[in-house]
Parts: structure tokens; C-alpha cells; sequence
């Protein structure tokens, strides 16, 4: 049977190497009826209590149980003429022991029942019921041991090939090098993670293809590969040593998984957090519009009532102008006089500086409308899928500036930026932080009873190798409950509807992925501070700028 | 007759200067103010018959301000002008007999009618 081809039953061994029925023997006589048929069953008896016999009083019934795995022993009584010969050639390898009874003394008897596949031959005669008992024990004996080992040997089939199985299937790259370092095998995934050819990487020094330090046993460390296409792969990475049954080693095995898809997903779930984190400002984004566009909208449609008083005065000065040019005088005075009532009464003079103040006002509150939707912008901006040294005063300005902005200016802010060094990062996700960390500040503020006195402090400074930055609010603060759980997935202090409840445990993972920590300390009702720490860039020597 | 006092209250100086612009033919004596405590102070000395004011400003709301002017000058009537988009209080908008909420940017039409819909009828020759 193909141990893979078994049902859904447990995963063990293929066949229990003791079955119930195993207890009891069961013996198959064929033959005759008559008084050796009765010493045969007599003696079978002998073999104890649990002894089951079925008896044929000729062959033809046996041919179908010759391969029978619930039968110990044959014992076939060679009185049935020609047919005994036959039953014997009929058998399989794998059938239960056949032993011939037979009445002849004599040697070729034994020796045809021997070529034929008999296991043992006894013949009638003086103690023939002992003999046949310790026979019949013998073969019972011998066949169970074989057909034990036969098991023994179905079931390390079956678990090498679970084995493989499992190694072959799993969707991780594997690879099991000896104590060298020097590949033995490699899976089917191991193959296609690489782009490798297959049966290419056995043999070949693990470095070699793979050029990162394996982590130690129970790390996972994420690596970036590069595959033999020339194009790279973020992976997971880790690696256990092999031993054998005595603990000398032999060998390690590495596990690489694939990072790729995840990675996009993590992209795009940190891209919808941070649209979220500014669905949180959308209020304070409308509000900043819809002042600006206020004065704008009222400011055209007044414009448009002036230019309208002012064209009454311009339709005036026409007539004005041809009765000057044809020399009448006294029709020009009247018309003077007219335009000169019409300007007052419009009150041109006026209508035409508020003109020129109005368009100004109206060119800078566009030009502010301008400046915020360009903010939002470069904040939607995923930015690159590479590291950059950046200027982390500058991030956390510019995103301090699109904050302050749509919280209306509402809160007192202040800096205290040192000079850094550059940091290598991914800026828009450090940017994303800070968003994150300010509309928290703010919305922590909004909560205070008397919000007017809100202040958000923000620091930046050098600590040893590292950079850190705080953001300080002197808002509702949390309890020590709250700010143990405040990174974790979906926890939220705000209403339903005022947080995804993801934003500062996808900071924290930002943080994180860069290498830093982000911590918080909270006194409730007096402040919160969240302090961001990331390593600095290094500089490496030789390299310029 | 005197004419009736408008106050005008926003933060932002570019939108008294084009609600100024906006209400220059209807014959109101027109004040501004440009936060809920200068407003206060405009209180204490003049008669005020409409009361016209941002919500979200530094320091205080228009609500706030409303609050404190329904208490102490009632006969003010009291117009919410915002460009707010959450929420705001209906109950408490009711309660404080708002007559109006006009929304930022807002309509010329709109926002005369509603001020005149606040002082009482012929009793302004324009």
C-alpha cells in the first residue's frame, strides 16, 4: 500500500504492528477427512486455547486464502493427490507459511514439497504430533517476525516519505547543509526563491548562494537576497543545527521565507493608515479650505457687484468724451455733472481701491488653499522603496506644519530642535510617526475640559549613536492600563469612528523595521510623551560624502 | 431710527473684511471683532442687534460665545457662521435659539437674508 494514499486516519504508522486478531493463531488445515486429518488437528490444538483452526477437506477453497494476512500457518496434508502441489506452486511471497503432512518417509517427497515453497515438511510416524506442534510453532514464529519487520520496513518507507513530503511541500524555502556548510539538499521552493536551477545547488558551499550570516537557533532575522535573475527578495531567515541521535553535529538547516507578497500588503496596509491618519485632520483640512474659500467666494462675487457699478460710471464717460470731441461744451458740463453725481453715488473711489484689496486677499487665501493641498500631497506620497539619509528635524517639521495647520492653530507648539546627523530611513514612514504621534497629541488636548491652554512640545536631540525625538502633550493622558496596551493592534482610547486604533502600532512597526524603539510615559490628566529613538547613519569609512 | 448694529467675529481678518464687503448696501452699521473676548468688549459699550460669528477660533468657540451672549444680552439675535464640517450640537444650537448656521464659503443671497430675517420687519428703509 502507498503509505501517501492512506485516508484522513491519524498520521502514523501504516499498519499496528499488533492487531487484536494478532493474540489468537489461526491456522488453515487442508485435508482429507480421516484418522491423520484428526491426529493433525489434535496436535494443532496442542499450541494452547487461542488457537483458531479452519478446516478444508480439500484445496480448491484454499486458493483464495493463500495470501490471507489474518492466517499464521498452512498445514497442508499431502493425501489430496496432485492438487496439494498445486495449492503450494498457487502460493505468494507474502502468504502465510505452508508445512506439508506427509505419509511417505522419503527424502524426494520432502524435497519436491521444499522446491514447491513449503516451509517445512513433517512426516506421519512415531511422535508426529510433537513434531508437527514444534514445527507449527516454529513457522508461526518465523512468519510473524517477518511480517513484524516487513512492517518495521513499511513504516520508515512511510516516514522518510512523510519527510520529504514535508520539506518538499512546505512553503518556505529549506536547504540542509553538513558541518562544512556544503548543501545537501534544497526543496522545491528553496529552487524557485533563488532561481536556481534545479540539482544545481547541491554540493556548493550555502554562503555561496546565499550571502547573508544565518541568525542563531530560535532568531528570525529579515534578509534581503539576491536572486541569480539579478533582482532581490525580502526574506525571513532562520537556521537551527542539526544533530544526530548522539548531539555531534551534522550540519544546519536554513528556512527562508518568501517576504515579497507580505511586504506588499504591509506597504499597502501602512499606505491606508496614513490616508486614515489624515481622515483624522479631515474636519481641520475642510476647515482650512473653507476659510480661505469663504472670503474667496464672497470676495469674486462682490468684485463682480463693483465692476458692474463701475461700468454704469465707464457707459457715462462715452457720451462725455464725443461731446468734448465735437466741441459742445454745454452738453460735456452736463454730462460732467452727471458722472460726477454717478461717482459719488457709486462711490467709485472707494469701489476701485477695495477692488485691488479684495483681489490681494483672495490671491493669498488661494495661495493658502495651495499650500495645504500641496502638504497633503507630499504626506500621501508613499515615497521610495529605498533608504535615504534624511533630516529628521526637517520630517518632523514640515509634518508638525501640516498638523498645526489643520488643528487651526489651536494649540501652542514648541520646538526644540538640536542639530542631528542623517538618519537612513524610509522618510515617509517616519513622517507617517510623527502624524500619528501629533493628531494624537492634539486629539489627547481636545479631550482636556479646558483645551484652550493645549501645548505640544517637541524635541530632538543626540543620544550617544542615536536620534531621538519626542512629542510631548500636556492633554488627557492614559493610565498605566492604557499605556502598556497602546501599540497594540486595534486598541484605541478615542470613540469609535475618531481612530482606526492601528496608528501607533504601525508606528511602533515602523520604528521598529528602522531599528529604533518608541516608548511612552503618561501621567493622566497631566501629559503624555511619546520618544522615538533610531540609530543614526553610520559613516562609512572610504565612502565619500 | 438708528440703523442696526451688526457684529461681525472671526479670527481670520480676510473674512470680516469680505463679510464687510458683502453687507456694505444693506444699511447696517457694521463691527468687528476678532475673538469671542474682543467681541465681549464691543458688548459692553454698543447695542448689538445681530451677533454674526466663526465657531472654531483661538482661544474660544462661537458657541461659547453665543452661550455667554444669550445670557447676558438676549435681545441679541445670533448667527453661526463656520467652516466647520463636524459636528456640531443641534440641541444645544436649538437651546441657544441660533437662528442661523451658515456655512463657509457661503452664499451672498443667503447670508443677507438671513440677517434681515433677524430684525424686525420695515424697520429699516433700505
Amino acid at each position: 500500500m502507498e503509505p501517501g494514499a492512506r485516508g484522513s486516519g491519524e498520521l502514523g504508522s501504516p499498519r499496528e504492528a499488533k492487531t487484536p486478531a494478532a493474540t489468537v493463531i489461526r491456522i488453515a488445515v487442508v485435508a482429507p477427512p480421516g484418522p491423520t486429518h484428526d491426529l493433525t488437528v489434535q496436535a494443532l490444538r496442542q499450541l494452547g486455547s487461542e488457537v483458531a483452526l479452519e478446516i478444508h477437506h480439500a484445496t480448491a477453497p484454499m486458493f483464495a486464502r493463500l495470501d490471507a494476512a489474518d492466517l499464521d500457518l498452512v498445514v497442508l496434508d499431502d493425501e489430496l493427490g496432485e492438487s496439494w502441489l498445486e495449492l503450494l506452486d498457487a502460493r505468494g511471497a507474502e502468504g502465510p507459511p505452508v508445512l506439508v503432512v506427509t505419509s511417505r518417509q522419503d527424502e524426494p517427497q520432502a524435497v519436491e514439497a521444499f522446491r514447491r515453497g513449503a516451509s517445512d515438511c513433517v512426516a506421519r510416524g512415531p511422535e508426529f504430533e510433537r513434531r508437527l506442534a514444534v514445527a507449527s510453532l516454529e513457522q508461526i514464529r518465523r512468519h510473524r517476525a517477518q511480517r513484524e519487520q516487513g512492517d518495521a520496513r513499511r513504516q520508515i518507507a512511510w516516514l522518510e516519505h512523510l519527510h520529504q513530503s514535508v520539506v518538499e511541500e512546505i512553503p518556505a524555502a529549506v536547504a540542509v547543509t553538513d558541518p562544512e556548510g556544503r548543501v545537501v539538499t534544497v526543496n522545491a521552493a528553496f529552487v524557485r526563491l533563488l532561481g536556481v536551477a534545479p540539482g544545481s545547488s547541491e554540493g556548493r558551499p550555502l554562503a555561496e548562494l546565499l550571502p547573508v550570516a544565518l541568525p542563531e537557533r530560535g532568531e528570525l532575522v529579515e534578509a534581503r537576497i539576491r536572486r541569480t535573475q539579478g533582482d532581490t527578495s525580502a526574506v525571513a531567515l532562520s537556521s537551527a543545527p542539526l544533530t544526530d541521535a548522539e548531539g555531534s553535529p551534522r550540519g544546519c538547516v536554513a528556512i527562508l521565507q518568501d517576504l515579497t507578497d507580505w511586504k506588499q500588503l504591509e506597504r499597502q496596509v501602512t499606505q491606508s493608515e496614513k490616508m486614515a491618519s489624515i481622515g483624522q485632520l479631515a474636519a481641520g483640512v475642510a476647515h482650512e479650505i473653507n476659510n480661505p474659500m469663504g472670503f474667496i467666494h464672497a470676495n469674486l462675487f462682490q468684485l463682480g457687484e463693483y465692476l458692474e457699478e463701475l461700468t454704469r460710471v465707464w457707459e457715462r464717460i462715452g457720451p462725455l468724451r464725443k461731446a468734448v470731441a465735437a466741441g459742445e461744451f454745454d452738453s460735456a458740463r452736463a454730462l460732467g455733472e452727471e458722472l460726477d453725481k454717478l461717482v459719488r453715488e457709486t462711490d467709485a473711489d472707494y469701489l476701485i481701491d477695495d477692488a485691488s484689496k479684495a483681489v490681494r486677499e483672495s490671491l493669498e487665501g488661494s495661495e493658502r488653499i495651495r499650500h495645504i493641498v500641496q502638504d497633503l500631497r507630499a504626506f500621501a506620497h508613499q515615497g521610495s522603496d529605498d533608504r535615504v539619509e534624511a533630516d529628521l528635524n526637517q520630517c518632523l517639521d514640515s509634518t508638525a506644519h501640516i498638523v498645526w495647520t489643520m488643528t487651526k492653530h489651536s494649540v501652542v507648539l514648541t520646538k526644540d530642535y538640536c542639530e542631528l546627523p542623517p538618519v537612513l530611513c524610509f522618510p515617509m514612514q517616519l513622517k507617517q510617526v510623527f502624524m500619528n504621534l501629533l493628531v494624537n497629541a492634539y486629539q489627547a488636548i481636545e479631550e482636556r475640559p479646558d483645551c484652550e491652554r493645549g501645548q505640544i512640545r517637541l524635541r530632538t536631540r543626540l543620544v550617544g549613536d542615536d536620534v531621538e525625538i519626542e512629542v510631548e502633550d500636556n492633554g488627557v493622558g492614559m493610565s498605566p492600563e492604557q499605556a502598556g496596551r497602546i501599540f497594540e493592534p486595534f486598541f484605541t482610547t478615542k470613540d469609535v469612528g475618531d481612530g482606526t486604533g492601528l496608528g501607533l502600532s504601525t508606528s511602533y512597526n515602523i520604528v521598529k523595521r528602522h531599528q529604533g524603539t518608541l516608548e511612552v510615559t503618561s501621567e493622566p490628566g497631566v501629559s503624555t510623551c511619546f520618544r522615538v529613538r533610531l540609530p543614526a547613519a553610520r559613516r562609512e569609512s572610504g565612502r565619500p560624502g | 431710527m438708528s440703523a442696526p448694529v451688526v457684529l461681525c467675529v472671526d479670527d481670520e481678518p480676510r473674512i470680516l473684511s469680505a463679510l464687510r464687503r458683502s453687507l456694505r448696501r444693506e444699511g447696517y452699521e457694521l463691527l468687528f471683532a476678532d475673538s469671542p473676548a474682543a467681541a465681549l468688549e464691543v458688548f459692553a459699550d454698543r447695542r448689538v442687534d445681530v451677533l454674526l460669528t466663526d465657531h472654531k477660533m483661538r482661544g474660544a468657540t462661537g458657541i461659547d460665545l453665543i452661550r455667554e451672549v444669550a445670557a447676558r444680552f438676549p435681545a441679541t439675535s445670533r448667527i453661526l457662521i463656520t467652516g466647520w464640517t463636524g459636528e456640531l450640537d443641534a440641541a444645544e444650537l436649538a437651546r441657544l435659539e441660533v437662528r442661523a448656521v451658515i456655512t463657509k464659503p457661503w452664499d451672498d443671497g443667503d447670508l443677507k437674508s438671513h440677517i434681515r430675517g433677524c430684525l424686525p420687519a420695515g424697520g429699516l428703509g433700505g
